[in-house]
């Protein structure tokens, strides 16, 4: 569809979630100029590195149709055990690998859930959520659990002026982008996305594709787990509450579709986390009213959802017109 | 409209009622839970026990009514806790005899009672408004109101009163939610009222043909705009109602009344057996679920069982009832003609 010739309307609607970033970044810019600054900015960077791994393995999830629910109780699991083990002397790499099998743990569940069980996303992840809260609190008998501080150290480490966590957070999105755009799985999940019926029809094992792309979700949550506790520093009982909504947020202010079949992790994904943190931020540096907060986020993403389903009503009324002049098998393409 | 006819008809022809009916199947799935739990625990089945079961989950029980209207026109709704919390700060700040704007005016329940349902319907429409003119997704478009509408309260409740929660509230208004005896009846009343729209109404028979299948309503004549909407104001409403229940029981307006409500809402409805993808549900199930959960709560938290076992126990309830779900709804494909699955 994005090789026909199309109005300019079109284009500036496909570009919504940059330059609504444009937009933001600037009027806070205009408000303080230290918020330009390339140190505020690779700060703003590090502090959206949870969310923006995240958020690539929600996208994952959201490009099939589904819905993963559980991000946020898994991070919760990871870091619990990851404290206990850490408290009790383990190493900082030992406790991150710890974390990062626990996502992959907790994705493979959610995978044989829907898959094998066969039970809609949303039901499967919600009960994973409780579940996964429960075993949380379990863990950290509810209680804060304060790390040794090289857990911190992971955080605030630069390596060529930029922080180790947007190091980490970049290659992920890349790597993702990549196998996304680059490899015959990526592309394969767009089409279990759009129809999975006709996707098990053309041979795809869409089984295993959905299996996949939980297992994907799961570790990523694990690894934003390790991002976000070397950012705090301690597990407290609340521990990525909530963080299922942020990451679904972040990939729809993307422009990827609740429905499947449409999203990009680059730059759409990455863009919406961005934007979420740095709407945040710029309050905070603005003096804002703190109790404002979560009404001006709330009013902007109204917007960009708002744009984005504009978007998608021009896109059909297009890909209508392009559909009859195409042969039937190329519009995949 | 032969076919619409012919539709109830087989509807009413249906055969004895089976275990693969969702009402006959939870009230089974209820009973077992209850004498499980009253064989086990003579403390459970203590009168004041169980009356505390049920006046406790008169809240999460008009929440979840309000929220399978949603669920049955193949929408969802997130932000129904936080309006709670809303509805509630916006009833303090009518009738408060410390910074009410009615405060010790004899008008002040009245017109705090109007102004907290208009405010829930309002905010409830919106977001009917939202979904079905502006076409943008329920489930962020919820979710925004979620963000926006907690965020009002509690920014209300400072710029007014400086504090988290309003206190002080009129003595009649606080009756309302003393000992179940009148708000009891008045929750169960909505939800029985909310089961007749939805299974008997017009209305409701739109809300299903819409979430089984919106291209063909719109195109067989049913104003699919304007249902939605009702849905999504219905669903604000239902919050309303239990934002009076929760103020009044709790003595204070409070944000966060509800808030923790959020999953216990979906859980309910899911594990009555309404589909989250639409087109099926039933307030009535939906009571089940909620009777079930509170009934499961309490159960655990009087065999000493911490709170997070509960929480996970009602995760795999949650498992349970989809999976049943799912070989009901198997069976049922199997043992009866499509038809009939169809209208079930």
């Amino acid at each position: 569809m994005t090789r026909d010739p199309s109005p300019i309307v079109l284009r500036l609607l496909n570009l919504t979630p940059v330059l609504l970033l444009g937009v933001v970044l600037l009027l806070f810019g205009l408000q303080s100029n230290r918020f330009l600054s390339g140190e505020h900015l690779s700060g703003l960077l590090a502090q959206a590195a949870p969310l923006l791994v995240v958020a690539t393995g929600m996208t994952f999830v959201l490009l099939t149709g589904g819905v993963d629910l559980s991000v946020g109780a898994v991070m919760f699991v990871g870091a619990a055990l990851a404290g206990r083990l850490a408290l009790d002397g383990h190493s900082l790499a030992f406790c991150a690998a710890v974390m990062l099998g626990v996502g992959l743990a907790g994705g493979l569940v959610n995978a044989l859930l829907v898959t094998r069980l066969r039970l809609v996303a949303f039901v499967a992840t919600l009960a994973t959520l409780y579940i996964g809260r429960g075993l949380g609190r379990w863990i950290s008998e509810t209680r804060a659990l304060n790390l040794p501080d090289d857990f911190n150290a992971l955080a605030s480490t630069t390596w060529l002026h930029v922080p180790v966590p947007v190091w980490i957070a970049g290659t992920i999105t890349v790597a993702a982008q990549a196998v996304l755009s680059g490899t015959p799985f990526g592309r394969r999940l767009y089409a279990v996305g759009a129809d999975r019926e006709a996707a098990r029809k053309a041979g795809f094992d869409t089984g295993r594709l959905l299996a996949a792309v939980y297992v994907i979700c799961g570790g990523c949550a694990g690894l934003g787990g390790v991002l976000a506790l070397a950012q705090l520093g301690a597990v407290s009982p609340r521990f990525g509450e909530l963080y299922e909504f942020d990451a679904i947020t972040a990939a729809v202010l993307g422009g990827t579709s609740l429905f499947g079949g449409r999203g990009r992790v680059l730059p759409g994904t990455v863009v919406g986390a961005v934007l979420l943190k740095t709407i945040f931020s710029g309050l905070v540096m603005a003096h804002a009213n703190p109790y404002a907060y979560a009404l001006i986020t709330s009013a902007i993403i109204f917007v960009a959802v708002l744009l984005d389903s504009l978007r998608h009503r021009v896109l059909r009324g297009l890909a209508r017109r392009v559909i009859r002049l195409e042969p039937a098998g190329q519009r995949d393409a | 409209m032969t076919s619409d006819e012919s539709w109830i008809a087989r509807a009413k022809h249906r055969g004895p009622r089976t275990l693969a009916d969702g009402s006959a199947f939870m009230l089974a799935v209820n009973v077992a839970a209850f004498a499980a739990f009253a064989i086990a625990l003579p403390d459970f089945r203590s009168p004041a026990n169980l009356a505390t079961v049920l006046v406790s989950s008169l809240p999460l029980l008009l929440l979840a009514t309000g929220q399978t209207f949603v669920l049955v026109s193949a929408g969802i709704d997130l932000s129904s806790p936080a309006l709670v919390g809303l509805v509630s700060v916006c009833g303090g700040l009518v009738m408060s005899a410390d910074v009410g704007w009615l405060a010790n005016h004899p008008a002040a329940v009245p017109v705090g009672l109007l102004a907290m349902l208009a405010t829930g319907t309002a905010a409830g429409a919106a977001n009917g408004f939202c979904v079905a003119r502006l076409q943008m997704p329920p489930f962020m478009v919820t979710l925004t109101t979620a963000m926006f509408a907690g965020g009002l309260a509690v920014w209300l409740v400072h710029a007014v009163a400086q504090t988290e929660t309003l206190f002080n509230l009129p003595e009649v208004f606080l009756a309302l939610g003393r000992h179940g005896w009148v708000d009891g009846p008045l929750a169960v009343g909505a939800a029985f009222v909310a089961h007749v729209i939805l299974a008997r109404s017009l209305v409701g028979r739109w809300l299903h043909a819409l979430g089984y299948n919106a291209r063909a309503a719109y195109l067989s004549g049913v104003p699919t705009s304007r249902v939605i909407v009702c849905a999504y104001a219905l669903s604000g409403l239902f919050a309303a109602l239990a934002a009076v229940l929760l103020t009044a029981r709790l003595e204070t307006a409070s944000p966060s009344h509800g808030r923790p409500l959020l999953l216990d809402v979906i859980g309910a409805a899911v594990i009555g057996g309404t589909s989250l993808a639409g087109g099926r549900g039933s307030v009535l199930w939906t009571a089940w679920g909620v009777l079930f959960l509170a009934m499961l709560g309490n159960g655990l938290t009087l065999l000493n069982l911490s709170d997070f076992v509960i929480t996970i126990i009602k995760g795999l309830v949650i498992l349970t009832a989809a999976l049943l779900d799912q070989w009901r709804r198997h069976w049922r494909t199997t043992s009866a003609s499509v038809a009939d699955t169809v209208i079930a």
